[in-house]
């Protein structure tokens, strides 16, 4: 016999016994959400893009507070913790984005598909986690940037009073929550990388200063500038901002972008080949 | 056991699969052969739900894949090496496909550990090359101890003693009365795997038969018989149906007649055989006399008829 030791591929005989696949094999629906934790988590692009989002929100707060002291009695201190959301807005957009288009561009889908027949049950799973994982990994920077900025910020922000402290970065994460999960719609709806991306950074990035510029042209063109407040941006800000009269509409127009990009999702996955 | 009816699929105005109906059984090997885009691909995608079918059903084990509650141990898929993210592990991969069956990672190694691959395992699935890929392929189907098996191409790529892994192990899984369903286009190694071949053409099904038979009806058995006196045998062979051509002196290819027939007529006529041996015809000559007409992409023929005969 020739000596096998530098092969590194030698198959083992095809008797062998398989011993543990018990009689408990089968599929349930947070077996599904662990199988979509481990894909988040064993890949690469996920820690890249939390550790910029949490690089760029940190930094940009940490300016902000810098300057604050300049800004005047109008700017809310808790305004230096989420107002670098709209730039990290994007990278849960695309986080969520490249976590469907990913599977799409490399077959994991067929995988993924073949494992778990039940489209919706892939679909709810992915969106749960990545939910959770967005929420956790937001209210983690935004605390990082709280501790980062608190000797900075002057005035300080006043935690006794919750409407200018907790409940705008409440609203933070559940914003940069909601973006991830359009981005996820995307991405299963366009299954293309670019493509998905693409639409992601037009409705959240682009469409509201496109809307914008509708505000100059008159008012013959304010219901352009009306609808535009319910824009996932737009109603973030509004429900990050202090002081904001009514919170209620933009709530649910962040709900109802969030609902109607997973029901499309859910709508083209069930009935499309993979 | 796998069962089609009438599956169709059409994508736009191109019929990829028309009205295909065939058994695949359990305790064999069954192989799917056909030429390039005969729908061999989009009928193993049917069968595990990820294509709709246009008309027609396809169940697996009585029921439709989709409705299993623990498909990978129904069914084990292999469709092409590249159902895997390229940035993932190749343990990791396979713990997530795991994960949703609730597998213990035990199983993921033991798979791991069957198809060869745990010196890389840690290592991203898009640095393998196309047999790693392929092994991480089959470690994927077998998670579930399945009891089917459909591999799309399971050697492709693979070394000598990867192709010969395969072919065991599929063989004495189909020993132990599981369903193998194998698409290969190496039909010497699908002659020494398969017991049972379907073949498809432009969508259709060409042929389902037993390997042995199927190679029986579309090839010709002829017998080489070495003797020092040929005119003798031809004349004495010489009834309706025999073929008989000769190559070199002494040298007679027979078509048409049993090398028992002709040791017989031989010895009656008392003309010495120095050898008599018969050519069963090999699953390549039976698959491209079969295959002929239904090729959808045809190779141009090399040589130039009008130079062959200068």
């Amino acid at each position: 016999m020739t000596a096998t030791a530098a092969t590194t591929t030698e198959t083992r005989s095809p008797d062998v016994a398989p011993a543990s696949v018990g009689t408990g094999a089968h599929l349930t629906f947070g077996r599904v959400v662990r199988s979509e934790a481990i894909k988040l988590v064993s890949l690469r692009s996920t820690w890249w893009s939390i550790g910029v989002a949490a690089a760029l929100s940190v930094g940009i707060s940490l300016l902000m507070a810098a300057a604050s002291a300049d800004f005047g009695p109008g700017f809310p201190p808790v305004m230096a913790i989420v107002a670098p959301m709209q730039f990290t807005m994007l990278v849960a957009g695309i986080l969520g984005a490249i976590a469907v288009t990913g599977e799409y561009s490399t077959g994991m889908i067929r995988s993924s598909l073949t494992a778990v027949p039940q489209r919706g049950a892939v679909l709810a799973a992915k969106a749960l986690v990545m939910g959770l994982f967005l929420a956790g990994s937001s209210a983690a920077i935004f605390g990082l940037a709280v501790v980062a900025t608190s000797g900075l910020l002057s005035p300080q922000i006043d935690w006794s009073d919750a409407a200018s402290s907790t409940v705008p970065i409440a609203y933070g994460v559940l914003s940069m929550t909601a973006f991830a999960l359009l981005g996820v719609s995307f991405g299963f709806i366009i299954r293309n990388g670019a493509g998905a991306i693409a639409a992601t950074v037009g409705l959240l990035f682009v469409a509201p200063i496109v809307v914008s510029l509708f505000t100059m042209f008159g008012p013959a063109w304010e219901w352009v500038t009306d609808l535009g407040q319910y824009l996932p941006v737009t109603a973030s800000q509004t429900l990050t901002s202090v002081g904001s009269e009514d919170t209620g509409p933009a709530l649910i127009a962040l709900l109802a972008w969030v609902g109607a990009g997973l029901l499309g999702a859910w709508a083209v996955l069930r009935t499309r080949d993979a | 056991m796998i069962v089609a009816e009438g599956l169709t699929k059409r994508f736009g105005d191109t019929t990829a699969v028309s009205d295909v109906s065939f058994t695949v059984q359990p305790g064999k090997v069954t192989g799917f052969l056909g030429p390039n885009g005969a729908g061999k691909s989009t009928t193993m995608r049917m069968i595990v739900g990820l294509d709709r079918p246009s008309a027609g059903r396809v169940t697996v084990n009585g029921a439709p894949y989709r409705s299993s509650r623990a498909p990978l141990t129904e069914v084990g898929v292999l469709l092409d090496a590249k159902a895997v993210h390229t940035g993932r592990s190749a343990r990791s991969h396979l713990r997530a496909i795991a994960a949703t069956h609730g597998l213990p990672k035990s199983r993921v190694d033991e798979v791991i550990d069957l198809t060869g691959i745990s010196s890389v395992a840690g290592r991203r699935a898009g640095k393998f090359s196309l047999g790693m890929g392929q092994r991480l392929g089959i470690a994927a189907a077998l998670l579930g101890d399945p009891q089917t098996l459909i591999l799309d191409e399971p050697v492709n790529g693979l070394d000598p003693e990867g192709v010969r892994w395969v072919r065991q192990f599929v063989r004495y899984q189909a020993a132990q009365g599981r369903t193998v369903l194998l698409s290969s286009h190496l039909m010497s190694e699908m002659a020494l795997t398969a017991d049972h071949v379907i073949v498809l053409g432009r969508g259709r099904v060409l042929a389902d038969a037993p390997l042995d038979q199927l190679v029986a009806a579309w090839t010709a058995t002829t017998v080489l018989v070495r003797t020092p006196r040929p005119s003798a045998l031809v004349a004495a062979l010489s009834t309706a149906g025999v073929t008989v051509t000769t190559a070199e002196t002494g040298v007679l290819h027979v078509e048409g007649v049993t090398a028992a027939v002709i040791g017989d007529t031989a010895a009656a006529a008392g003309i010495p055989i120095h050898e008599l041996t018969p050519t069963a015809g090999s699953l390549e000559d039976a698959y491209l006399a079969l295959t002929g007409e239904a090729v959808e992409y045809r190779t141009a023929d090399l040589a130039d008829p009008h130079q062959e005969q200068s």
